[in-house]
């Protein structure tokens, strides 16, 4: 740590996380690790049928149980006047009406029906156990053929119609250009359902006081957020409520925001008038958490005979299940489409579909289908045309010397170097070397395979509403120690680290001096927290502005103090000097608690104390970009998928912690290859959940990712710090780096790897069918 | 995810285990090594009267010669397989398999007879056990019986056991010298139930197989057997064996189904090729 | 519905308690021992984020009932930093190697790596990998906990 201490600069260095200690030492505060006197615990009575009615519910047993204090039903709740909310929903998509248990009607297996509170959790599943619910069943609408068939409405208040549409329509010149184009290359990518499965799961404990406060413990991307909801659903005043998340498990999108059982286990505690604890189990998360990606996308791509692209077509279809966070038809995934390519023209028919399935949730780069779709078909074109993938890259990736450039959806790209960084990936990789030993494999019956992927990343996404802004405050403490509240939020990101380090440059003061909060909504101002790879942006942004205030006030004391110019005063290492004259250096902290307790002494009509605050509103998007690059090996004997190597070469900008940029980058490529491989929520014809527990849902183990390879470069954006988000970008770009290794090892085969996910059968019977070249 | 409530006793010896699943009447299971039972009773799919803890019965633990086969006591922890020198010495094939089994965690608690008695069709250990052809000794109000495992599994966790019978040990008896031995499966991850696998056992004189045993798993409602395979090997040389064909038939005798993760073709497929590698490759470098 | 009194070690403290026959080692360790760190994850013996050692040996806490550990030793990942807070070197080998993210598997991790190099043993970097392969971790893609597992391959616990 001493190192740390004296290092001069924190940013770009590998400084170790404050949370570790109390993580690894098994001190972590999570919401299942509170407890409150007098909890109860809750359990929920959940549909086993996917469509239908609720004919009557006896819940006469339940109550009769000893240790279970209350069951309720929907009508129990309707003391409270709760609504629920959409908070990134595209303006025009009409909600369906919803409440937290479910009301007469029933649209997916696993809705909550019932809620039992009881003295322990076993005691409430042996209460939940005792409900007698009889339910008049309609057969369902399960896959997004079925819904894409749309027979009969998921939801009847909103009628028979796709959930949401965007169009960007063709026109008569577009026709003609993929009538004239030398190639027009079509294919369709299949994505199956995902599941976030943070390692923990959803949970919350609300904690009624008689005073008509709330506090709320809740697993969540923000306490902010979770407040901002909780305040807005259940109509209190938001001073009422205060949530705390101080270490969150994991949330990569699922827990953005509150949704059925946490506010159903707030309400329940509202109206008990007793804190109330639910956490989520394993077999819930599978089977009624929302889920994701479940989307299948035509490309038709129109290249000139030089492999130049002319312009695009997609359409998007996606099952957004019954009732989804936000009801889109991913209209962010469209426009991303041509990524750091010069694509003259695009078209969008783009169609979301509800189901009586578990709904959508955002995912770790929600709007990953643009580069999914984009790079495997750019694969397929390259192999139609008889080029090489690096090749049609390559004179169709935009260069430095084009920046700003402006899409043809009329995204700015600028500060992105992804020509600099598939370069830097393909030396990495030694392709000349690569093809050399493929070739001999495959006389051998093995089948080697490279892929490349090349994306850009919107981060930040100052989309406006919730997004507009975040805030920080920092303070120097009369101690000389350094506080800073800001809106950031950690589930794992490390933010309480990459702050400090941020805070201790800028300030000028040792790591160790910092601390950062972000916990608690009754401490500091509102702000999203996680969620659109913003924080390193947003909050150190805000930080950045905040410590400028901050400083100027410091040298102005100084200077005032020290009867020296502001302009020589210099903050460094939690000393003050005024250039030149050694002897004049003081402590901060003795010039801090000249500010707040000798203020007499302050300039006059100062205000006392050391703290600034400032909320920053970023740019709309600042881009990050990368190429990945994958090996791999396909079985011909068993289809299974071995990754052999990994390269991620990556631009975020400056990186503040890159241990910190590769454990983000690394999490997310192993969700993404998950997702290719492995991951699959499936579900039988009547719309049960099939694969209900971690025996049957596969997330990525230690041996199915290599040690991955890095690239860095660094070219700053123009926001404070010159950062750019990269929390999202693996789960974006993982997908197609390894969809299109894969058909390269099969390329022989004269096959299409579109289909996800890749399973050993599936990759079998797509090699049986076809014999190799 | 909470268990069903249930009474829980512990008795300390062969006699009383089997006294309280006598008294249980059907309503009482046996709690092993727990690996399996555990996460059935979280999820409330078994939801039994009385659990009957085994694990403090000191003789149901242990590794033992005898009668020209190696005992293994029904506790014996999965762990142990892989480091004690009898099982090295005389029955290597047991920890081959055992390696596949779960993960270091699970091994450490998961048993040897809880495993077998299970029946999980897809798990390593009944497969072995019928590839050694082992002997299965258990023990009820009855008495002493040894049941062969080819006559052990009825369907997929679904045995012969009574309801008040208790598996005490396994005997897998000595193989024939120059007996090769072979465990191989498909798994999505290491400890994976495996989407196909198999046991076998090959034994060669003079140049030419003289007994194979290749017992499946995954393929079909219970660890399966492949005799025609079997039969067609016996009397072939090494090296001029047509491992396509043996691969194939030996699959063929197998009765796999589709799920979630593999359908039966993919099975019978992958087993095949499998087979067919494994065992060639096995007899090359022999 | 049978109870039990249990008596047990629980990272080197007696403990002596009455338990439910239907309450797992985990649940116990959490609610009747404070040892929050005992993470629950998947309650059905998959994601070994509840591991912990009983007797020198890493078992997952969700698939033992606690009425099973009466007179064992139990470990858990609050029991092994020093009293004046010095990381134990697993600890410290996963800080060094940033091998956690949001931490909730890291309880877990680090009980399996203590166990197997406990009392001065030397696995082989690839024996940690393969006991890895018991643990599920959202976050990190195990590149830390692979570089954490080759730093402690042949040091001394």
């Amino acid at each position: 740590m001493n190192e740390m201490t004296q290092a001069a600069r924190f940013v770009g260095q590998r400084v170790p996380r404050k949370e570790d200690r109390r993580l690894l030492t098994g001190n972590g505060a999570y919401t299942d690790d509170i407890t409150v006197p007098g909890m109860l615990h809750a359990a929920f009575v959940r549909s086993y049928i996917a469509r239908g009615t609720i004919k009557s519910i006896n819940t006469d047993a339940a109550k009769a149980l000893p240790g279970v204090h209350a069951v309720y039903v929907a009508d129990d709740l309707r003391t409270l006047d709760i609504k629920f909310l959409q908070l990134y929903s595209s303006p025009t998509a009409p909600a369906p009406a919803m409440w937290p248990l479910a009301d007469g009607r029933i649209a997916h297996v696993g809705e909550p029906v019932v809620i039992v509170l009881a003295d322990s959790r076993a005691l409430a599943e042996d209460g939940a156990a005792l409900v007698e619910v009889d339910y008049e069943s309609e057969e369902p609408v399960v896959t997004l053929e079925q819904a894409r068939a749309l027979t009969k409405a998921i939801h009847p208040d909103l009628g028979v119609k796709p959930a949401d549409t965007m169009i960007v329509p063709s026109d008569d010149a577009m026709a003609e250009t993929f009538a004239k184009a030398a190639h027009v290359v079509t294919g369709t990518i299949r994505h199956q359902r995902q599941a976030h499965s943070p390692m923990e799961t959803r949970g919350v404990v609300a904690q009624p006081k008689g005073t008509g406060e709330l506090t709320v413990w809740v697993s969540c991307q923000s306490p902010h957020m979770a407040a901002r909801y909780l305040s807005e659903a259940f109509n209190l005043p938001a001073h009422s409520i205060r949530v705390i998340a101080k270490d969150v498990g994991g949330a990569f999108g699922l827990k953005v925001q509150l949704w059925r059982e946490e506010v159903a286990a707030v309400a329940a505690a509202l109206i008990a008038n007793r804190p109330v604890k639910w956490i989520e189990d394993r077999l819930e998360n599978l089977t009624s958490a929302n889920q994701a990606r479940e989307q299948e996308v035509t490309v038709k791509l129109a290249l000139d005979a030089d492999a130049k692209l002319l312009a695009a077509d997609l359409e998007y279809h996606s099952n957004i299940g019954a009732f989804p966070h936000g009801i889109g038809a991913n209209a962010l995934g469209m426009m991303m489409f041509p990524g750091p390519y010069r694509l003259p023209r695009l078209s969008v028919n783009a169609n979301a579909y509800f189901s009586n399935t578990c709904g959508e949730a955002a995912f770790r780069g929600p709007w990953m289908v643009e580069s999914l779709a984009r790079e495997t078909m750019l694969d397929v074109a390259a192999r139609q045309i008889g080029i090489d993938p690096l090749e049609i890259r390559r004179r169709n990736l935009i260069t430095r010397e084009e920046q700003p450039f402006t899409t043809c959806m009329g995204t700015v790209l600028n500060w992105v170097t992804p020509r600099e960084t598939l370069e830097l990936a393909v030396e990495k990789i030694d392709v000349a070397a690569f093809r050399a030993e493929q070739a001999k494999a495959r006389t051998e019956g093995r089948y080697l395979g490279l892929g490349f992927a090349t994306y850009v990343e919107p981060t930040t996404m100052n989309m406006g509403g919730v997004l507009s802004s975040e805030w920080a405050q920092v303070q120097v403490e009369p101690t000389g120690k350094v506080t800073a509240v800001i809106s950031t939020h950690s589930q794992g990101h490390g933010t309480e680290t990459t702050m400090a380090q941020v805070i201790a440059d800028e300030l000028g003061v040792p790591f160790n001096d910092v601390s950062v909060f972000e916990d608690d909504s009754s401490r500091g101002s509102f702000g999203a927290g996680a969620g659109g790879s913003r924080q390193a942006v947003a909050g150190g942004g805000a930080a950045i502005h905040a410590i400028a205030i901050l400083k100027a006030k410091i040298k102005a004391i100084a200077a005032h103090l020290l009867n020296a110019s502001a302009d020589a005063v210099e903050i460094e290492s939690g000393m003050i000097r005024v250039k030149g004259v050694e002897e004049m250096t003081t402590s901060l902290a003795s010039l801090a608690a000249t500010a707040y307790f000798e203020t007499p002494r302050l300039p006059p009509g100062m205000e006392a104390g050391l703290t600034a605050q400032y909320r920053y509103s970023p740019p709309p998007f600042v881009f990050s970009n990368a190429t990945h690059a994958c090996v791999c090996e396909v079985d011909r004997d068993t289809g299974v998928v071995k990754i052999l190597r990994w390269v991620a070469s990556e631009d975020c900008g400056v990186m503040i912690n890159p241990s910190v940029v590769e454990g983000q980058i690394a999490g997310g490529v192993t969700q993404g290859v998950g997702g290719v491989l492995m991951e699959q929520i499936r579900y039988d014809a009547d719309g049960n959940p099939t694969a209900a527990t971690f025996k049957d849902y596969l997330v990525p183990g230690i041996f199915d990712m290599p040690e991955i390879e890095y690239c860095h470069m660094i070219t700053p954006a123009d926001n404070p710090g010159g950062f750019k988000g990269i929390g999202e970008g693996g789960a974006i770009i993982g997908p197609p780096t390894i969809i299109n290794a894969v058909a390269d090892a099969l390329s022989p085969f004269g096959v299409r790897t579109l289909d996800l996910p890749l399973s050993p059968p599936r990759l079998l019977a797509l090699m049986d069918g076809a014999e190799a070249k | 995810m909470k268990a069903a409530p249930f009474d829980y006793v512990a008795p300390d010896s062969i006699e009383a285990a089997v006294d309280h699943l006598a008294r249980g009447g059907g309503e009482s299971v046996v709690l092993a090594g727990g690996q399996t039972l555990m996460p059935l009773l979280a999820l409330r799919m078994a939801t039994p009267s009385v659990v009957v803890d085994i694990n403090r019965i000191a003789e149901l633990s242990g590794v033992s010669r005898l009668d020209g086969a190696t005992r293994v006591g029904a506790t014996t922890r999965q762990a142990t397989i892989l480091t004690d020198p009898t099982i090295a010495a005389h029955a290597p094939t047991l920890a081959q398999a055992v390696r596949n089994v779960g993960h270091h965690q699970t091994r450490n608690r998961g048993t040897v007879g809880g495993s077998v008695s299970l029946g999980e069709p897809a798990a390593e250990l009944p497969a072995t056990a019928l590839a050694l052809e082992a002997m299965i000794e258990t023990r009820s109000p009855r008495g002493t019986r040894r049941i062969a495992a080819g006559d052990f599994y009825t369907g997929p966790y679904s045995t012969v056991l009574e309801p008040d019978e208790l598996v005490v040990a396994l005997h897998y008896p000595d193989l024939p010298a120059n007996t090769l031995t072979l465990v191989h499966e498909v798994a999505r991850r290491p400890g994976d139930f495996a989407l196909t696998g198999f046991i076998g056992a090959f034994t060669v004189d003079g140049g030419a197989i003289s007994r194979a045993r290749i017992s499946w798993l995954a393929m079909g409602p219970t660890p399966m057997r492949s005799p025609k395979a079997e039969a067609a090997l016996v009397g072939q040389r090494v090296g001029q064996i047509d491992l396509d064909e043996i691969g194939r038939l030996a699959a063929s005798e197998t009765d796999p189904m589709d799920d979630g993760h593999a359908s039966a073709d993919y099975r019978r497929t992958a087993g095949a090729r499998i087979f067919r590698r494994a065992v060639g490759q096995a007899l090359e470098t022999r | 519905m049978s109870d039990h009194k249990i008596r047990l070690t629980v990272d080197g403290g007696p403990v002596s308690k009455t338990v439910e026959a239907r309450q797992t080692l985990g649940e116990f360790l959490r609610d009747g021992c404070g040892r929050t760190g005992v993470h629950l994850g998947c309650e059905h013996g998959v994601c070994g984020a509840c591991t912990v050692i009983v007797d020198g040996k890493a078992v997952r806490s969700c698939l033992m009932l606690a009425v099973q550990a009466d007179g064992t030793e139990v470990t858990t990942a609050q029991g092994l930093a020093a009293p004046d807070g010095t990381l134990s070197p697993v600890q410290q080998a996963m800080m060094d190697e940033h091998a956690l993210q949001c931490g909730f598997c890291t309880p877990g991790v680090v009980m399996t790596m203590t166990a197997l190099t406990a009392g001065g043993a030397r696995p082989t970097e690839a024996e940690i990998k393969a006991a890895m392969s018991g643990h599920l971790c959202r976050c990190t893609g195990y590149q830390g906990i692979m570089r954490a597992a080759r730093k402690l391959a042949g040091v001394n616990a």
